[in-house]
């Protein structure tokens, strides 16, 4: 997120610029602790900021929706599946970094995305 | 002894010991901190300890520090047992001036990497400091330096271990860089080169401390910490464990542990680990669990480059290193930052001779511009170096997919492993069905009527004839066959028959890794 000041006709604006797919600086820093014993983590879907509300779910690898397992406004806990996304001839498991309600699904089944794709957002 | 001489020598120490004072001490606690010496003594086998140069003061007179108070001049050192083992350790003591590194407080830490070099001890650096004394200029600089310089004399020789439980900013963050793990406590370690004033005077972004170098930042996205702890009790415990699988030198056994069975579950379950489907993930560290000896197994950057899973384990009672492709992460793909994992990993093994489990399942490279623009090329090929010049034993496991040249990268045949097993669902392949079908029958299948069905039919011939072990293993690029039920008897046999093989390399200066 870069910031600039621009003066039109003698009136300054501030405007906010943001690469897409960049990263927001706040980031995900709230991350509990996993165990060095537990079992192991849950994978964690990708996140970017493409604007939007919530976090911005996104594709890891290119490849094709297989399935999507949520909808629209659903409750999901941490570490459900949220999508298959084949790719590298494997049935890859989108799963929810936390828990949270599915805002906006981007992804449909089917669909070609490539690494950075939003395929869905979660509040 | 003359009494007044004796009460002259306690009052010193206790001068020292009481180190900045009961106020900096409380402020430090508050923080959530211990302080230098309740680390030391956390560390340490109660009353093994050995401090030395307790009565070492700095000898700047400039900006006003002939009038400060510096007990040890803010760092605390010396050597003592660990389970009985001899290790050195420094501890920064921040209510020491801030722990800042002024000149005779850097040459305390060269005494002890001097000793702990020449006498073949682990050294572990406990990091808590403002950064250089200011005061003390180039001389504190100069401190520095010599520090970086014995690492690097020292890596590959003993083993040396950071734990960063404080600010390390500027500099100081390349010690723990040149060491060969570090060790965050969360909320109380902080790393980073340029600190959050100096990004947001230059850059404009706001970030805080613990987002820029925290733990979970360095566990994360950086892979700089091996292991993030949630304090410092839990932090002690997992460095005493991560000895527990070291050697004390390059030329040292690691210590001897009990032959023990794997978890008893884990391993009555590794049969159905792997699935026989090629397009279902798994987690591969299901299977080291139930290969690896009850509770043996400590994983490393787990949270880092997680489509790389490394670690150290035993194998009845005999430490390896464990390497291996996670197949539910980014499909196991091999990337910039696995490649960087893995080979790291895999030259800390073979220098302290640690044989090398690598358990193979990845469909190749990630594809994508990110990956290319970003160097793949250099990247990955330090893990085909870091394997063909390790020496020391190295065994590898086909799980299921290992196709072209992620397979050769994956400690191959061809790179020097001494044996090669694979379970009976391994497709060892120059690439995968589809694709290799779409190339070799591609004239076939465009003057097929039915193009789609002749497709098929001609990629489920090349899986029948060629995605198997057997075409692999009739060149003896595979030396053994086994059922994932097997696997554990064929890994501890295959360690007894090569863990101490011995291979020459030709005499050089030093290689030229791809770095």
């Amino acid at each position: 997120m870069r910031r600039f000041k621009i003066t039109v006709n003698g009136h300054s604006y501030e405007v906010e610029v943001e690469e897409e797919g960049e990263r927001p600086a706040s980031g995900r820093q709230t991350h509990a602790h996993a165990p060095a014993h537990a079992e192991p983590p849950p994978a964690e879907a990708p996140v970017a900021a493409v604007g939007g509300p919530g976090e911005q779910i996104v594709a890891p690898l290119p490849g094709t929706v297989l399935a999507v397992k949520v909808t629209a406004g659903q409750a999901v806990e941490s570490g459900q599946v949220l999508l298959v996304l084949e790719a590298m001839k494997m049935e890859n498991e989108i799963v929810a970094p936390r828990a949270g309600t599915v805002h906006e699904l981007h992804a449909r089944q089917g669909q070609a995305v490539n690494t950075g794709d939003l395929l869905l957002s979660l509040t | 002894m003359d009494n007044d001489r004796t009460k002259d020598l306690e009052s010193r120490r206790q001068r020292v010991l009481a180190g900045g004072g009961e106020a900096r001490q409380a402020k430090q606690r508050k923080q959530g901190k211990w302080t230098a010496r309740q680390r030391l003594g956390a560390l340490y086998d109660p009353g093994t300890f050995q401090e030395l140069g307790m009565f070492v003061e700095h000898r700047s007179t400039d900006f006003g520090m002939d009038q400060a108070d510096a007990p040890g001049d803010g760092v605390v050192t010396g050597f003592g047992q660990v389970d009985g083992r001899l290790v050195y350790a420094f501890a920064q003591d921040f209510t020491v001036l801030g722990g800042s590194l002024g000149e005779m407080h850097a040459r305390k830490i060269h005494v002890i990497q001097d000793l702990a070099l020449k006498s073949g001890a682990p050294i572990i650096a406990m990091a808590d400091s403002g950064g250089a004394r200011i005061q003390e200029g180039i001389d504190s600089l100069n401190g520095y330096g010599e520090i970086f310089r014995r690492n690097t004399m020292a890596s590959g020789v003993i083993p040396q271990i950071s734990v960063i439980v404080g600010p390390t900013a500027g500099g100081a963050v390349y010690s723990p860089a040149l060491t060969d793990f570090v060790l965050m406590a969360e909320g109380i370690g902080q790393m980073y080169i340029t600190g959050p004033q100096v990004i947001k005077a230059v850059t404009g972004e706001d970030v805080t401390h613990e987002a820029l170098g925290g733990a979970q930042t360095h566990a994360r996205k950086s892979g700089v910490a091996h292991l993030t702890f949630a304090d410092e009790t839990a932090l002690i415990a997992g460095l005493k464990r991560l000895l527990s699988y070291l050697p004390s030198n390059n030329l040292a056994p690691p210590p001897a542990h009990p032959a023990a069975e794997p978890d008893a579950r884990a391993a009555a379950a590794v049969e159905q680990v792997v699935p026989d489907d090629p397009n279902k993930p798994y987690d591969v560290r299901q299977l080291i669990f139930g290969l690896a000896d009850e509770g043996s197994f400590m994983e490393l950057q787990e949270a880092y480059a997680q489509n790389m899973v490394v670690g150290f384990g035993r194998l009845s009672g005999r430490v390896v290193a464990f390497c291996a492709n996670q197949p539910r992460i980014l499909a196991g793909c091999l990337d910039i930052d696995a490649s960087d994992k893995l080979a790291r990993f895999v030259r800390f093994a073979d220098a302290f001779h640690l044989p090398i489990v690598t358990l193979i399942d990845t469909p190749g490279y990630l594809p994508g511009t990110a990956q290319e623009y970003g160097g793949i090329i250099r990247h990955g090929a330090k893990v085909l170096y870091a394997y063909s010049e390790a020496s020391v034993a190295k065994i590898s496991v086909v799980l299921r997919k290992a196709y072209g040249g992620a397979y050769l990268a994956m400690c191959s045949k061809s790179l020097g492993a001494d044996l090669v097993l694979a379970l009976p669902t391994a497709e060892i392949a120059v690439m995968g069905p589809d694709g290799a079908a779409n190339i070799i029958f591609r004239s076939e299948i465009e003057a097929a009527r039915d193009q789609d069905a002749t497709r098929k039919r001609l990629v489920a011939e090349y899986r029948n004839r060629f995605s198997s072990p057997y075409v692999a293993a009739a060149r003896q690029y595979v030396d053994q066959v086994v059922t994932a039920g097997e696997l554990r008897p064929a890994l501890v046999a295959a360690l007894w028959a090569v863990g101490e093989k011995s291979e020459d390399r030709p005499a050089k200066k030093h290689g030229n890794i791809p770095l």
